[in-house]
């Protein structure tokens, strides 16, 4: 027993060598653990958030279809036919009334809730809400955990399943990451309020505006007065999430 | 105070063709799984069976089997130093090692099934505090270490003292580990199967139970390959304690089951899983209850089974099996019970609303999640041959 | 103390192995491909070359340190700047072209692939960002086929009916 201990305290040397490399890892690793990102923007204007008013009451089961293919054509992303992988930013939602028989189509997307479930679960926060309200994710940090998609109260969000070659210049997508809709941030980002997104464009003709998109916070925008004349839904609004978009008709 | 003669641990040293061919059976299967998740890296998730709807499949049910199981695996150690049962002290360093080997186990295949795994120094670096997800990462990953640190200190003759200590830190931690594990699920609002607060207490109930029923079948194992005295009196404690875990496991399925039942806008929830499920239903009933709870329980109590190893051998088996249906229920039924985002209303689009989502796992999940199996197993088989870990036999009590 | 003869043993093969290993993918390397006769790059200088955003030797350098705090500024702020956007790039190294011109990052003429290739620095940004400017023609033909697949099954089922005959 006494020449085991012996030969412990001969080895002053190794036990200084662990110590130093312990210390050398423990400062080399340090700055990266205070790396962490929050999940909130900070340049874009507080005041600002953008929504969107959906009239489904003016929007026919083809208008809905149009708005589904602007949304294609402008992000370059295809909904292919029965295919569980396949993404869907916006998607056609037929409602029929369990008791009444009653039918109605709306379209279905990101629904940019003031307190996204979707933020909080990311573990990286690439998912994330920029100041003026528009929740995005951020493909260069997305690690492609799809819990986001788990948390997700609208099953907004799509992964992507395969390698992509023909992305367009203005919708950067690829494999492994997760997108949703954007609520056309590239057009939002040049024209500001009189931004028009591409599904509100492609159903907003001849001057009627069955989506509306404007400025939640500026109480004389016209989305603004629209919701204060008309009033408006927020889907399961329950969980007290406050999204972005409202619907009326429903 | 009688003194004890010192336990002796020694590495073991077997050298049979059929030790070796183990351990050469169990590296070929972990390297197949990580070619497994290599293809999947390069060809994309679209060559799984996971989907739009069912984003997380099997992998995500291996990996988080090994995880609870790990943390469960601890206790014995955990029994021996924070509460004081000297029985155990045996054991605890195997314990302490299954541990880690599990974990690891469970952590590859987490973080091999990502959509970019090449990013993990993103997610090491990048942390949202708000992401249980987050949390997890340096859950796990202190636990490896801080679990390390206490095999250590158990294993370094003068640090003993120092054994007390870290085996409640490492306590502590598997206990906030497992919670987080729950939460993952738990803090989920958004599904009608998660959204509970009671999912991170049974989950350490099931953690209990899993990982006891992994150490059960692995020291069995490793007595059995260096030939070392394992007495069936040593294995009955482990036996009873298995029983209550199990039993345990049981309580948390009906209570949560029972409060589920309650509210009716559970209901069309509660039926799916209990009735018509289809796939959900018969793995509920048949294979986490039936297999995985009640028959390992009367295999467990039945007086006239008492003393037979091969009967535990089977329960903690069946055990097993239980926790793998009942994580495939948790995990993928949750996800495939469609939202109900307009309710009074019948659903029905391009992206499959208000259907059962469909699932059907592929082979390369197969492989990614035995490959994690067999590496986490693989780890403690070595582990225990380069280190001082298992005891050298465990007689009958002489007192 | 002796140190454990298994671990040692585990120690040696371990080291066996990552010391071979390179040697052997290199002579494996070897025979298939012209090894050691790798070509210096010479990407193109584009049209506006005068007016690029930094002196070359910089953008040698820096480039990617400029696209890597741009980005961020792009994604999490919303500033589309042009002077050191992406797509700005893009737009002057491999600006739009016929259909048969059009050069992919796959390809070793590819502005960017030209000299990463060489470097052996692998990039991913082209999984997901467009490799190549497009015009507009081209883009709606990229995007053309979503309308040919996004009829509805309700909406084909109804113009089939009315085409079988009222």
């Amino acid at each position: 027993m006494a020449t085991e201990l012996d030969n412990i305290e001969l080895r002053p040397a190794r036990r200084q060598f662990l110590k130093g490399a312990a210390a050398l890892a423990t400062t080399l690793i340090a700055p990266g653990v205070m790396l962490y990102k929050t999940a909130q923007a900070s340049t874009a204007d507080q005041q600002l958030r953008w929504g969107l008013l959906i009239d489904t009451n003016a929007l026919s089961e083809a208008d809905v279809d149009a708005c589904v293919n602007a949304c294609q054509r402008e992000h370059g992303w295809k909904a292919e036919e029965n295919s569980p992988t396949s993404a869907q930013w916006i998607r056609k939602v037929k409602l029929t009334d369990a008791e009444s028989g009653h039918q109605r189509f709306l379209p279905m997307m990101c629904q940019h809730c003031a307190d996204p479930p979707c933020v909080d679960v990311c573990p990286t926060g690439a998912s994330f809400k920029r100041a003026d309200g528009i929740v995005l994710v951020n493909k260069h940090t997305c690690i492609g955990c799809r819990y986001c998609m788990m948390a997700c109260p609208y099953k907004a969000r799509s992964f992507i399943h395969e390698n992509l070659k023909d992305q367009l210049p203005v919708a950067p997508r690829g494999k492994g990451t997760v997108e949703s809709c954007t609520l056309c941030v590239h057009r939002v980002d040049r024209d500001g309020a009189n931004a028009v997104p591409a599904c509100a464009e492609a159903v907003n003709q001849g001057g009627r505006k069955a989506i509306l998109f404007g400025d939640l916070n500026d109480p004389q925008s016209e989305i603004s007065q629209r919701l204060r004349e008309l009033g408006a839904v927020k889907l399961r609004a329950d969980m007290g999430l406050n999204p972005g978009v409202r619907y009326q008709g429903l | 105070m009688k003194m004890q003669p010192a336990m002796r641990y020694a590495e073991i040293k077997t050298s049979t063709t059929g030790y070796w061919s183990l351990l050469i059976g169990l590296a070929l299967i972990a390297l197949i799984g990580f070619a497994a998740a290599h293809h999947m890296d390069v060809e994309g998730h679209h060559i799984t069976g996971m989907s739009n709807q069912v984003v997380w499949g099997l992998p995500h049910v291996f990996a988080i089997f090994l995880i609870v199981a790990a943390s469960g695996a601890l206790n014995l150690a955990s029994l021996a130093s924070v509460f004081g049962k000297q029985v155990y002290k045996p054991l605890a360093r195997f314990s302490a090692i299954l541990a880690i080997a599990l974990l690891v186990g469970g952590l590859a295949i987490l973080l091999l099934d990502l959509g970019r795994p090449e990013r993990l120094i993103v997610a090491m670096t990048h942390y949202n505090f708000k992401s249980i997800f987050a949390w997890n990462i340096i859950l796990y990953t202190g636990f490896i270490v801080i679990v390390m640190a206490y095999l250590w200190l158990m294993m370094e003759r003068r640090m003993h003292r120092w054994s007390k200590p870290a085996g409640l830190v490492a306590f502590v931690w598997r206990l906030i580990l497992t919670t987080g594990t729950g939460s993952i699920f738990g803090f989920l609002v958004a599904r009608e199967a998660y959204d509970s607060a009671l999912l991170a207490p049974m989950f350490i109930v099931m953690s209990f139970a899993f990982g006891l029923a992994m150490f059960i079948l692995l020291l069995i194992l490793s007595f059995r390959l260096d030939q070392r005295e394992l007495d069936a009196s040593q294995l009955q404690r482990l036996r009873k304690l298995l029983g209550i875990f199990t039993a345990g496991v049981f309580y948390f399925v009906v209570v949560f089951h029972l409060t589920k039942l309650y509210g009716a806008q559970n209901h069309d929830f509660e039926r799916f899983i209990l009735a018509e499920g289809g796939i959900y239903t018969l793995l509920f009933w048949l294979v986490q209850i039936g297999l995985g709870n009640l028959l390992p329980l009367v295999l467990i109590y039945a007086p006239r089974l008492q003393g037979s190893s091969s009967t535990l051998v089977i329960a903690s088996m069946l055990v097993i099996l239980g926790a793998f249906a009942q994580l495939y229920i948790i995990i993928i039924g949750g996800q495939a019970f469609p939202l109900n985002i307009f309710p009074g209303y019948v659903v029905e689009s391009s992206f499959f609303d208000g259907v059962i989502g469909e699932y059907s796992p592929s082979l390369w999940e197969f492989l990614l999640g035995f490959g994690g199996v067999t590496s986490a197993i693989l780890i403690a088989l070595l582990a225990i041959r380069v280190l001082p870990i298992m005891p050298e036999g465990l007689p009958a009590e002489t007192q | 103390m002796r140190t454990n003869p298994s671990l040692l043993r585990l120690l040696a093969l371990i080291t066996l192995i990552g010391v071979s290993a390179p040697g052997l993918m290199v002579a494996a390397d070897a025979g298939a491909s012209s090894f050691g006769q790798v070509a210096i790059p010479s990407p193109g200088k584009p049209a506006d070359a005068a007016n690029c955003v930094e002196p070359v030797a910089v953008m040698r350098r820096d480039h990617m340190k400029y696209l890597l705090h741009q980005r961020d500024e792009t994604v999490l702020d919303g500033e589309r700047a042009k002077k050191y956007s992406l797509v700005g790039c893009i737009d002057c190294h491999n600006p739009a072209k016929a259909d048969e011109e059009i050069v992919r990052y796959e390809d070793p003429q590819h502005f960017c692939a030209s000299c990463h290739n060489y470097t052996s620095v692998k990039i991913d940004c082209f999984e997901c960002h467009a490799d190549r400017g497009l015009s507009s023609s081209q883009q709606s033909n990229l995007t053309l086929q979503a309308d040919k697949l996004q009829l509805s099954m309700q909406t084909f089922r109804q113009k089939l009916d009315r085409a079988r005959g009222d």
